[in-house]
């Protein structure tokens, strides 16, 4: 378990927060720049904070008060970079062994043959950093601090550098990670997709602030945290409950706001809650229901408010939750939309995305 | 044209040689040491030790000679106190140059040493303590490797500098045949004396050619340590 309750300054920014986080997968979610990164600094040791105190297990890392201060390579905290930090004299052995070599015998969890083989880079130990490929360099990264026995591991952006396609390949190992080794893991990202793939627990950063901390489900009603997470790209959440698959398995049948809504098929048992993710930029907007179409989701609601960005529109509908669908100004002026039109969102099951690789515990 | 050296000028060669690999080799500890904290560590007087350090780059190299002497001489309160507690005289003896050499290459091995290490990534030593290195492991592990090709640059140009070492050099020990008259005093001996133009040509041809071998040498090194940190 992982308590903190710290202040910090670096520059003009400052940073205050105090979190009790038990001792599973959190994901710390907030834009670049919002002190996510500062927190895990003060957590590791490296960012010296000017109030406060942070208690990892029982064991008083940090407390200004008392003159306490654990340094950085007596915590056991590991740390994982957006951009690997590998060591570019050694080789990808050379690094996993750096932090490895300095854990006692007694208190290694992990031999290099286990991590090199549960992160697939055993092909990879005789090369130098410098010809390892973007997914490559983060695997290592991920078992370089594994093998250092961390008693909890920081992940600050680990994905962030990587295109959605590497994306997905790393996904994997991180789950293998938390599912197979147990370490405790703060995860932090501006992706709240990435999150979710490995946990439902996160707090929310913004401006040096915690804006919420729960689980996901607990936390996105929160009106702050929607916004941040619209701003981000999410731009639209749907939590539905799964209501049954299709005979055929070609389709999941689902309930949102009372309406049936048809999904992507997923494995999720009936009664289970998912999320799923949609872009403003795929809903298309219709005055009444639309007959013989293959549009599968027709879901009425009454339009709240209308925003110009640039030369498209933002229509925000009230569906039971407020939808955000992005329209040209052409066909707003054509509908005659306005603020307590009716309007029916049309949304392809494609357009749906699950967050979290299909079903968010909790 | 006579290439072949005299005794005499061999001794100055050998000499100048002995003395500059002295300067270098006592340079190594205290030149990474500055070179670390005016590079990685803020602290009150900074700015004045950095100053102190540049001094001997742009006095004029009699006046560092002249202090050591009046500090170092057989009158000077430390020549006094060393004379006394060790028989050591450092005033008109080789080792004196050595230091003379070593005060005036100082400068350049703290500069190539601060520049290379300024150029380690901070982040890497941050992983490396996150893995769990004390300061002294990050620093012999992780920042001095990556900081090896400014370090070796550093030795050369020092090595060349104290090659090369005149002014404080006669001031502070003089000029004595076989003790203190490096290379370049015995060039200055053989253009004071009418009619010895060819062996001061000789001797300035000879240290032309060592003074080009060694910063070869040091683009080579730094070169191949580069090539090595590159994979």
């Amino acid at each position: 378990m992982l308590e903190l309750d710290v202040e910090l300054q670096r520059g003009a920014f400052e940073m205050r927060a105090a979190l009790v986080l038990p001792s599973a997968v959190t994901g710390i979610f907030g834009r670049s720049g919002s002190g996510k990164s500062s927190l895990l600094g003060t957590i590791a040791g490296l960012v010296l904070p000017r109030r406060g105190r942070i208690v990892l297990d029982g064991v008083t890392l940090c407390d200004v008060a008392r003159g306490v201060w654990v340094p950085p390579h007596r915590r056991r905290i590991g740390l994982v970079f957006q951009d690997s930090l590998l060591f570019p004299h050694l080789s990808v052995r050379g690094n996993l062994e750096y932090g490895f070599k300095l854990v006692p015998r007694s208190e290694r969890r992990f031999t290099l043959a286990q991590i090199a083989a549960l992160l697939d880079i055993e092909p990879l130990l005789a090369r130098r950093p410098q010809h390892l490929s973007g997914g490559e360099k983060q695997r290592v990264a991920l078992g370089r601090a594994l093998l250092s026995a961390p008693r909890l591991l920081l992940l600050d952006e680990p994905l962030a550098a990587l295109d959605a396609g590497l994306k997905q390949q790393i996904l994997p190992f991180l789950r293998r990670v938390k599912d197979e080794l147990g370490t405790p893991m703060l995860y932090v990202s501006h992706a709240i997709d990435e999150i979710l793939h490995l946990t439902s627990e996160l707090a929310v950063i913004d401006a040096g602030r915690v804006l919420a901390h729960g689980t996901f489900g607990e936390v996105i009603h929160d009106e702050r945290v929607l916004g941040l997470a619209q701003s981000l790209g999410l731009e639209n959440v749907l939590a539905v409950r799964i209501t049954g698959h299709d005979a055929d398995g070609a389709a999941t049948l689902g309930d949102c706001h009372g309406r049936e809504m048809h999904l992507p098929p997923c494995a999720a048992r009936a009664g289970a809650t998912v999320y799923v993710s949609l872009r403003a930029s795929n809903i298309a907007l219709a005055l009444a229901p639309v007959p013989g179409t293959t549009i599968q989701n027709q879901l009425p609601g009454i339009v709240s408010r209308i925003t110009r960005l640039g030369d498209r529109m933002l229509v925000e509908i009230d569906v039971g939750q407020p939808l955000l669908a992005e329209v040209s100004v052409r066909a707003v002026q054509t509908l005659g939309l306005a603020p307590g039109a009716a309007a029916i969102c049309l949304v392809k099951s494609q357009a749906l995305a699950y967050l979290g690789g299909g079903i968010v515990p909790g | 044209m006579n290439l072949s050296l005299s005794a005499a000028e061999w001794t100055a060669v050998l000499l100048s040689l002995k003395v500059s690999l002295w300067c270098t080799a006592c340079l190594c500890v205290p030149g990474v040491a500055v070179g670390w904290l005016l590079a990685r560590r803020e602290f009150p007087g900074k700015a004045l030790l950095d100053s102190l350090v540049h001094l001997p780059l742009v006095l004029p190299p009699v006046v560092p000679g002249y202090l050591l002497l009046l500090l170092l001489g057989s009158r000077g309160p430390l020549g006094r106190w060393l004379d006394a507690s060790f028989g050591i005289r450092l005033a008109f003896t080789w080792q004196g140059a050595v230091i003379a050499a070593a005060v005036m290459a100082f400068p350049l091995m703290v500069r190539a040493v601060r520049l290379s290490i300024e150029l380690v990534d901070r982040r890497l030593e941050d992983a490396a303590r996150a893995l769990g290195a004390a300061p002294w492991r990050v620093f012999a592990t992780v920042t001095l490797p990556l900081a090896l090709p400014g370090l070796l640059t550093g030795l050369v140009l020092a090595f060349s500098r104290s090659l090369g070492e005149f002014g404080a050099t006669i001031t502070f020990v003089g000029n004595i045949p076989g003790e203190t008259r490096t290379l370049a005093l015995a060039i200055y001996s053989a253009a004071q004396t009418p009619g010895n133009e060819l062996p001061a040509l000789r001797l300035v041809l000879l240290s032309l050619v060592l003074a080009l071998g060694a910063l070869y040498a040091a683009e080579r090194l730094a070169a191949q340590a580069r090539r090595r940190l590159q994979g």
